[in-house]
């Protein structure tokens, strides 16, 4: 990757208006140099104003900087460029998701489904979606006031009232994770759900199971850097066929779970884990205040 | 006394920064065989380990993320890393100057001769 960087940037200073810009800011994205790939993509789009796969790398640039609603908005620039683009239709629906807009990040995801249906990763977010307004609006559709359904949402931007999800603990790390196979869980000393979700390939949430899978793991570690003279530890991580999960102590010998795709870069993982602590704390602080 | 194992868990002590290997069973953490450095007690390290790793085995299970590969657990001077062949487990401890790159990729290798040799045990 290093190389990658090295070749990319040879090409980029050799002809400053090559398109070689976009897989460039990508792999700097990639390895968690978010202020060195926003500069190159906002150079590139300086010169390339017009280029749909430019605001998209600028997109998901946004998205691991935590600046969400700046994605939506370089998503819908691509949206404008080039009709039914389904990354950024996807995209869309993830910050929809994030923000509890279920209704809008279905028919988002819906949209993208149907103009990549061989994008496997789309079909598990539309089904975690639907599963999640499965559990969360049951008595009726859900519909966002100001977003007509049968134009989508993605062709006018009407403005929308979000559903207030801040009471519900199953959102407390919708804030922080960023991207929608990212899901994050909370649990208590006995391996009791006190936050997040978990939800498996299928949209199902297995917090629970998982939970009381992982209870005791905060005093096996404890003894085992204890026994070891090794510190307080600070992180467990393992690597699954499909995932990478990363677990760190929380108040109180709680246990903050985070799962990836294996795809996530181990550092942005890192950087997720110490966000959703952060968040945690702040959390559990609330209240016990 | 050295096992079919010996080889392996030697080369693995070998890498920088490690101080201890160990196979274990996964299931009850009994060390099957070791490679220690002077002073150390293989037995409670290998029990934590192995019911770690069980752990996360059996989380990952519950979440349908398939099989668990690498664990590590990371402390200010340390770390426990853990991969599972079977029903054994290997088991590295290693201090913050080791590469825990190079060491992963040698434990996945060790792993993945693992069930031949312990096969050869029980021949």
């Amino acid at each position: 990757m290093v190389d990658d960087v090295s070749r990319l940037s040879d090409e980029l200073a050799r002809d400053p208006a090559s398109l070689v810009f976009v897989p460039l800011g990508e792999v700097l994205r990639r390895k968690g140099q978010l202020d060195l790939a926003l500069r190159v993509a906002v150079r590139g789009l300086e010169r390339h104003p017009h280029l749909a796969d430019g605001h998209d790398l600028l997109a998901r640039i946004a998205v691991d900087r935590g600046e969400l609603q700046r994605a939506f908005d370089e998503w819908d620039m691509v949206l404008r460029l080039v009709d039914g683009h389904a990354g950024a239709l996807r995209g869309m629906g993830f910050i929809c998701f994030q923000q509890g807009r279920l209704a809008e990040a279905e028919q988002y995801l819906s949209a993208a489904a149907a103009a990549d249906p061989g994008d496997e990763r789309i079909r598990q977010a539309l089904a975690n979606v639907r599963a999640a307004r499965g559990q969360e609006v049951p008595e009726h559709d859900g519909d966002v006031p100001g977003v007509d359904e049968t134009q989508g949402a993605f062709t006018e931007h009407a403005p929308v009232v979000a559903p207030d999800f801040s009471h519900d603990s199953r959102f407390l790390f919708a804030d922080v994770l960023s991207d929608m196979d990212q899901t994050a869980l909370l649990l208590d000393r006995d391996g009791l759900v006190l936050g997040g979700a978990y939800l498996d390939h299928e949209g199902n949430d297995v917090a629970q199971e998982v939970g009381a899978e992982l209870s005791g793991v905060t005093d096996a570690a404890r003894r085992a850097t204890r026994f070891l003279a090794l510190g307080d530890w600070s992180s467990i991580v393992f690597e699954t066929e499909v995932a990478v999960v990363a677990m760190a102590p929380s108040p109180d010998d709680g246990l903050l779970v985070l799962a990836t795709s294996r795809s996530t870069p181990l550092g942005l993982v890192r950087r997720l884990l110490d966000r959703c602590s952060g968040c945690a704390a702040r959390w559990l602080g609330e209240r016990a205040a | 006394m050295s096992s079919q194992f010996t080889p392996m868990l030697d080369g693995l002590t070998r890498q920088r920064g490690v101080s201890a290997a160990l196979i274990a069973s996964e299931q009850d953490g009994i060390v099957v065989d070791s490679s220690l450095q002077i002073g150390q007690s293989g037995d409670r390290v290998a029990a934590l380990a192995a019911s770690l790793y069980r752990k996360a085995r059996l989380s990952a299970r519950a979440a349908h993320l398939g099989a668990v590969s690498f664990m590590q657990l990371e402390a200010p001077n340390g770390r426990l890393c853990a991969v599972g062949a079977g029903p054994l487990v290997l088991i590295v401890v290693a201090n913050v100057a080791a590469n825990v790159g190079l060491i992963r990729v040698e434990m996945l290798r060790a792993a993945a001769e693992l069930p031949t040799l312990a096969n050869g045990s029980a021949a």
